[in-house]
C-alpha cells in the first residue's frame, strides 16, 4: 500500500515537522533532510523545494556561516512568522491527536466484545 | 551517477527559470553533496538517493509556474503554466491534450467575439445616432450602449471561468509529482 494513510500523514506533518527542528537551533538542509529522513522516512531531496516554500511563505530567513571544511553552509532560521506558524501547527497537532486518541481508546472496547460474540 | 554529471543534467533541465533561481537550486544540490561526502557518502549513494535530475527539474520549474500564476493572474503565467504542465510529459496529461486544446481554441474564440461585440456595440452608438438607424437616434445609442455592457459583462463571466479552468489545471499537474511531491503537498 504505497499511498495508504501512513504516507498521507507523513506529507501532512512534515512542515511541522521543519519548524520544530529549527525552534530548537538553526540548521542547514542537509541536517534537517537527515534528520527528517530518519524520523519520517522522507526523500531527502524533498527538502530543498519545501526549504525554497517556506521561505518565500516567509516562514524562515537564511545565512550562511563558516563550515569547518568547504564552502560556508547556507543556515536556516524561523522568523517571527514561522514561530507563530509553529504555535498554531503544534496546538492544531495536539488536538488532533488527542481527539484521533480519544476515539481509538472509545471504540477499542466495543470492537473487542463484538469479537467475543462473534466467537461464542 | 556522480555529482557533476547530477549538476549538470539538473542545470541543463532548469534552463527556461531566472538565471538566479537556476544558480540557487543548483548550489542546494551541490551543497547537499558537500555535506553528504563529510559523513563518508559516495556521490553515487547521494545521486541516486536524489532522484532523477532531469524529472527534479521539470517539477521544479513546473512548480516555479504554478506559483508564479497564483502570484500574477496574467495572460502570460497561465501559458507558462500550461506549458510546463505539458512539459511533464505525463500520460494522462497528454491524454488530456485533445479536450485541453479544442477548449482553449474556444475560450481565445469567446474573447474574440467579446471583443468584436463590444467594437460593433460602440459603432452603433457612435455612428447609430448620425444614419438612418430603424427605430431612431435613442434605440441606436441604447442599443449600442447596452450591447458594450453585455460584452463587458460576459467577458468578467469568462474571466473568472478562464481563471477557474487553469487552477484545475495546476491542481491537477500537481498531483503528478514524484521526486519533490511530499515537499510540496505538505503545506497543503
Amino acid at each position: 500500500m504505497p499511498d495508504g494513510i501512513e504516507i498521507q500523514l507523513k506529507k501532512g506533518v512534515l512542515g511541522l515537522c521543519v519548524l520544530a527542528l529549527l525552534q530548537r537551533h538553526d540548521s542547514y538542509a542537509y541536517e534537517i533532510a537527515s534528520k527528517l529522513a530518519h524520523a519520517v522516512d522522507m526523500g531527502e531531496g524533498t527538502i530543498y523545494p519545501l526549504m525554497r516554500r517556506m521561505q518565500s511563505d516567509g516562514l524562515v530567513e537564511t545565512y550562511l556561516e563558516e563550515s569547518r571544511s568547504g564552502p560556508p553552509r547556507k543556515y536556516y532560521r524561523l522568523t517571527d512568522a514561522g514561530r507563530d506558524r509553529f504555535d498554531t501547527q503544534l496546538a492544531d497537532w495536539r488536538a488532533f491527536t488527542a481527539s484521533v486518541e480519544g476515539l481509538i481508546a472509545e471504540g477499542a472496547a466495543p470492537a473487542e466484545n463484538t469479537e467475543g460474540h462473534h466467537e461464542a | 551517477m556522480k555529482r557533476d554529471e547530477f549538476l549538470k543534467r539538473l542545470r541543463h533541465g532548469l534552463k527556461g527559470l531566472p538565471p538566479e533561481a537556476i544558480e540557487d537550486i543548483v548550489a542546494d544540490y551541490a551543497a547537499h553533496f558537500e555535506a553528504a561526502a563529510d559523513e563518508g557518502r559516495s556521490e553515487e549513494e547521494v545521486a541516486e538517493a536524489l532522484g532523477d535530475p532531469a524529472r527534479l527539474a521539470r517539477e521544479l520549474k513546473l512548480e516555479a509556474g504554478f506559483r508564479r500564476w497564483e502570484d500574477v493572474r496574467s495572460p502570460s503565467s497561465a501559458w507558462t503554466a500550461i506549458v510546463a504542465l505539458l512539459g511533464l510529459g505525463a500520460l494522462d496529461i497528454l491524454v488530456l491534450l485533445p479536450i485541453i486544446l479544442p477548449a482553449l481554441g474556444v475560450v481565445i474564440g469567446l474573447y474574440l467575439a467579446m471583443f468584436f461585440v463590444f467594437v460593433a456595440g460602440g459603432f452603433i452608438l457612435i455612428v447609430g445616432p448620425f444614419s438612418a438607424f430603424p427605430g431612431g437616434i435613442l434605440t441606436a445609442m441604447f442599443g449600442g450602449l447596452g450591447m458594450m455592457a453585455i460584452a463587458v459583462a460576459l467577458t468578467a463571466l469568462l474571466l473568472i471561468a478562464t481563471i477557474g479552468i487553469v487552477n484545475a489545471l495546476v491542481w491537477f499537474g500537481r498531483l503528478h509529482y514524484r521526486v519533490i511531491e511530499p515537499a510540496i503537498h505538505s503545506e497543503g
